[in-house]
């Protein structure tokens, strides 16, 4: 039996070791860096909270709105720029990064508005307290850089700072989606090695690391069992025991 | 060394089962029915304007479904409420058999509802405590499921299976925090990662000067196998012979 372990340890050694190298290595780097510093986030404020423009019962009346836009599932508020729209979901994700529709409306004057490349830009520079200044704007409607797993259309604003800091508004509702700067895409190229997921898709369910942790479990059952067996006969001495 | 020999074992285990189970299948989300319910205006007969005279000081008003009754919902001091869009009726907090309700609305098998608990302090792990009050509805299948139903706006804020327990378990061993599960950046981890890594890198030697380069000399090693190299978490020590 123990021929097999060594066998079988020795050719799972050759397939998978460097890549085991990778996974130990990698996530030492995920045990020693700055987890703040990692979300990308330095360079981010919080909204300013202002004094409402208008009192809430003033504007336009819900009823009004899902009269015009009766193909709504849930009417919710948002605040783009400190004004107030009313958020029509017109098609909902089990999350917020899954496919999501929506529609916004202006709440005071009822106008229909869509996140166009100014008031993206403006929403990012509000959420903005960096030395940079916004250099380009990007629309990516899929494979959103820094956020693979956001599915909708998304606006990239790109600051020149020191920390090459991205802003991302999704495009349909106005939401922040995040901020991402080199820190955290330090961390994303690591959680990219961890997790083999060269395709960048966010994930670590893809076929090639699980065939790599089919191969690890027999490395390291066989390991086990062999240093077990030595141990047993003898702490380590007596390694050519056949 | 035997110690961290473990430890690359429960690594190798967990990582395994992180990776052969599809996230979105241990998040549960095949346990829902995304419902696209649509809002029917016509529902909406107790006026905003009313609500607004009865509840003046209400905030961040909006509308949406509970299961198919349209509702608003709105918060007064970050206490949220609920009322029925049709004739003003208070909803919030739900009672347990509108819990019941909702789960079963959004429940995507036909298992049975064994009970339904309202937590209202002390969340367990998996319910985060801005949730709170919650009511947990249990159901009688496979995986031991479970909705929370928050009792204050009857949505679903989320959701839990044994295959979700089991991966927080296997996440907590994978980083080695045994404490909390949350913080990768833990000492324990550091050290043994340390130790770990020298440990990787001494198999890959031996990799190499075992595997890969009597594979590429033409030499006969036929004592190869018989060599038994040591095993990678073994390091050389002074007790050999």
């Amino acid at each position: 039996m123990m021929f097999w372990v060594r066998k079988i340890h020795k050719w799972a050694s050759l397939l998978i070791g460097l890549q085991l190298f990778i996974w130990v290595f990698s996530g030492l780097v995920f045990n020693v860096i700055d987890h703040k510093k990692a979300r990308g986030n330095a360079y981010r404020q919080a909204p300013t909270v202002s004094e409402h423009l208008i009192a809430e019962k003033d504007l336009l009346p819900v009823e009004t709105i899902l009269k015009a836009y009766p193909e709504t599932i849930e009417l919710t508020q948002t605040k783009l720029l400190e004004k107030p729209y009313y958020l029509l979901t017109q098609e909902q994700g089990l999350y917020r990064h899954f496919t999501n529709r929506f529609l916004l409306v202006n709440a005071i004057t009822g106008e229909l508005t869509k996140v166009d490349e100014k008031l993206a830009l403006n929403i990012a520079k509000a959420s903005y307290i960096g030395p940079g200044d916004a250099t380009s704007t990007n629309l990516f409607i899929t494979n959103i850089p820094d956020y693979p797993k956001q599915k909708n259309p998304t606006w990239q604003i790109n600051f020149n700072d020191d920390l090459e800091t991205s802003v991302y508004i999704e495009q349909g509702s106005g939401r922040i989606v995040g901020h991402s700067n080199s820190d955290k895409r330090f961390a994303g190229f690591f959680f990219m090695l961890h997790f083999m997921d060269y395709g960048d898709e966010g994930s670590f369910n893809n076929i090639q690391i699980m065939l790599f942790a089919f191969v690890t479990l027999w490395l390291a059952l066989s390991g086990l069992i062999w240093t077990i067996h030595m141990l047993r006969n003898g702490k380590y001495r007596l390694k050519t025991s056949r | 060394m035997l110690f961290i020999g473990a430890q690359f074992v429960i690594w190798s285990v967990t990582g395994a089962y992180m990776v052969f189970f599809d996230i979105d299948y241990i998040h549960g989300d095949s346990l829902i029915v995304n419902h696209q319910t649509k809002i029917k205006p016509d529902n909406l007969t107790y006026p905003t304007q009313a609500l607004f005279q009865q509840y003046p000081q209400a905030e961040n008003l909006s509308v949406g479904m509970l299961v198919n009754r349209e509702v608003y919902r709105f918060n007064i001091d970050k206490q949220a409420f609920m009322l029925d869009a049709s004739n003003g009726k208070l909803l919030s907090p739900i009672d347990e058999q509108s819990a019941i309700a909702v789960a079963k609305h959004f429940y995507a098998d036909d298992g049975e509802v064994i009970n339904a608990e309202l937590i209202i302090e002390n969340p367990p792990f998996e319910l985060s405590s801005r949730h709170l009050p919650t009511w947990r509805v249990n159901f009688d299948n496979f995986g031991s499921p479970a909705l929370y139903i928050s009792a204050t706006n009857g949505k679903v804020v989320t959701k839990r299976h044994e295959f979700w327990r089991i991966f927080d378990w296997m996440f907590r061993f994978h980083v080695m925090d045994y404490d909390d599960g949350g913080n990768v950046s833990n000492w324990f981890l550091f050290i043994i990662a340390l130790l770990a890594l020298f440990a990787a890198f001494s198999g890959l030697v031996l990799t190499y000067y075992k595997m890969i380069k009597p594979m590429f000399s033409k030499r006969k090693n036929s004592d190869f196998d018989n060599q038994s190299p040591q095993p990678k978490m073994n390091v050389p020590t002074g007790d050999q012979p």
